[in-house]
């Protein structure tokens, strides 16, 4: 009965527009902040939401937190790397360093088991991390019914659907693997496969044919050749690496992966794929027309890209604008066309990296906070964690000179550096590309040992608007490979030592 | 001690990279532009975008003036329209009430 009381009281507000009254029958307060995702983007978003003290909900339909990333992307994926490139170090590296061993054998479904133990270790810290943060996680799938309003549908059959009020959503739903064009070839993640189903395979392909020569093809190609999978790259570019690699590391990185054994097809176009006596047969042809080849193989893995993912989200009835690629427009606080909803990440607009939208997300949250937030679109690293890894921040030269801007390059071979030869592993180089006239760094290019840590110098670097100069003077411990990048600087505004 | 040898250098070097002090936000909300990674198209027609954006009836992050008496959203009215005291009653409290003091003997 005193609750009735309460709920009269309410009833004061007698101006209150049609939508106050729908609120004031639900009990709750609205929340502060409501993240439809729990991806990289979204659960960062989530979680400093919460530490600045706003109320705030977390919607996740997977069942488990982290999204692509950690669940079926770059985590599950640098798992299979890293002990793939162990196993193939063990079975034929080590005995050129004096290491003899014998009876290396692949167990697979425990490598499999490794790399789903890491997967869960970590979504599980972050569901500790909610808890700790008073993030309330919601396991379900959100809709908009209002621009305030999003009713949960949740992942339990036992509970019934709800709706929650929220003064601001931060839309952070992440993309989906892009099917291929024109819907000639279908993923089944058995034989023909996504990302997703490349790292659940049960036996290693003997033939193993990937469509696309980005970053996760050759990751996942690499995995599979190091385990002894005969694997062949067509790409239907001219190079490989993918969207803003230099075209000299590409050059490099493409002999390097070549000497490891993966064949490359480059300028080729797919043009179907069919399935016939336990086997993949794919039609190809030159991509600029001319005689077509077949293609045989165990297993297809199909990595042309991805694409936003808005499914089930009703955005109309919020009122959210998309553009043609499906990707939810936004300006540079992340606002959509509804002031109180927010996007970030592989959803709108921007490299699709975990990272960016980490940066994004907390971005996003303290526009919301305080009217302020910052991300430099001009310092976002993109990784390769092959072996040797290549990573690469800023400008290439082919953007220097589509641009007109002078430029200098310094550049230092890790052949050249005491680490990397104490560590036998010599392939790749540093190169740095300054501005001619300040000595600004315009870019960094890495490919060799360890360069997906490396580049976080350049990162930094870049971030402060630093000069090759600025890092050249800077002191790096020897031996260490951080030595190169330092001597790449050197090389940018005067000349190398060790060179 | 001795000074550092840039000190003693004939070219001191300047570094780009400066201490700037502690943060502090400016007292007014930035100014919006188009997404950087926008497409050209998109950007040349940012201010339409703006205006759609501004004309969206909720502005949930704003608080109303002391004087408004109209509302969108119900919490955008006094927290004491739609969070009363009563409301932070205990079980015991209200049982205490409802009989008259009896529950609390």
């Amino acid at each position: 009965m005193l609750g009735r009381v309460a709920q009269r009281n309410l009833t004061r507000v007698g101006k209150c527009r049609s939508s106050a009254i729908r609120g004031l029958a639900t009990a709750a307060e609205p929340y502060d902040v409501v993240v439809i995702g729990g991806g990289p983007g979204g659960y960062v978003a989530a979680i400093k939401a919460a530490q600045l003290g706003l109320r705030t909900a977390c919607v996740e339909k997977r069942g488990a937190l982290g999204g692509t990333c950690l669940n079926v992307g770059c985590i599950p994926s640098k798992a299979m790397l890293n002990n793939s490139h162990l196993y193939h170090q063990a079975k034929h590296d080590f005995e050129h360093r004096g290491i003899d061993v014998s009876g290396v054998a692949l167990n697979l479904p425990k490598m499999l088991k490794a790399k789903q133990d890491s997967v869960t270790g970590l979504t599980k810290g972050v569901e500790f991390l909610f808890k700790q943060n008073k993030v309330d996680y919601i396991k379900g799938s959100a809709s908009f019914v209002s621009n305030t309003r999003l009713s949960i549908t949740p992942i339990s059959e036992s509970e019934s659907s709800s709706e929650i009020e929220a003064k601001n959503i931060i839309i952070a739903t992440g993309s989906e693997v892009a099917p291929f064009p024109g819907g000639a070839i279908e993923i089944d993640e058995k034989q023909i496969v996504s990302s997703t189903g490349a790292l659940e395979l049960q036996e290693v392909p003997k033939k193993m044919v990937v469509i696309g020569g980005g970053i996760i093809g050759l990751e996942m190609g690499s995995v599979w050749s190091r385990l002894g999978a005969e694997v062949t790259v067509v790409e239907f570019l001219g190079a490989i690496g993918g969207v803003g690699i230099d075209e000299e590391v590409s050059k490099q990185f493409q002999r390097t992966l070549t000497k490891q054994g993966i064949k490359f097809k480059l300028n080729t176009k797919v043009l179907s794929a069919e399935k016939k006596d336990g086997k993949v047969f794919l039609e190809a042809e030159p991509a600029k027309g001319g005689k077509a080849e077949s293609l045989e193989a165990d297993v297809v893995l199909v990595a042309v890209g991805r694409r936003p993912y808005t499914d089930g989200l009703n955005l109309e009835a919020a009122g959210i604008e998309k553009d043609e690629k499906g990707r939810v427009v936004i300006d540079d606080q992340f606002t959509t066309s509804q002031k109180n909803i927010r996007c970030i990440g592989d959803v709108t607009f921007g490299p699709m990296l975990a990272h960016k939208a980490e940066e994004e997300g907390i971005a996003a949250v303290e526009f919301i906070k305080s009217g302020h937030g910052h991300v430099n679109y001009n310092a976002i690293p993109s990784v390769v964690y092959t072996h040797p890894e290549v990573a690469w921040v800023g400008k290439t030269e082919q953007d220097l000179k589509k641009d007109g801007v002078k430029y200098k390059i310094g550049k230092f071979m890790f052949s050249a550096n005491s680490r990397a030869k104490t560590n036998l592993d010599t392939d790749g180089f540093v190169k740095f590309l300054t501005e001619a006239e300040t000595d600004r760094i315009l870019g960094v290019h890495i490919m060799g040992p360890n360069a997906g840590e490396m580049i976080a110098e350049g990162v930094l670097a870049m971030e402060y608007g630093a000069s090759a100069e600025d890092v050249a003077r800077t002191t790096h411990a020897h031996p260490t490979l951080s030595e190169a990048f330092k001597e790449a600087a050197m090389a940018a505004y005067s000349k190398p030592i060790h060179m | 001690m001795h000074p550092s040898l840039r000190c003693c250098s004939a070219r001191a070097h300047t570094p780009l990279i400066k201490f700037i002090g502690k943060r502090t936000w400016p007292s007014s909300p930035d100014a919006r532009h188009a997404h950087p990674a926008a497409p050209a198209e998109f950007k040349q027609h940012f201010s339409d975008f703006l205006k759609k954006m501004e004309s969206s009836k909720t502005e949930a992050a704003s608080k109303p003036s002391s004087n408004a008496d109209t509302y969108d959203h119900f919490w955008e009215a006094p927290g004491r329209f739609w969070k009363p005291r009563v409301r932070q009653l205990s079980e015991a409290e209200m049982d205490a009430i409802m009989s008259g003091g009896a529950s609390s003997y």
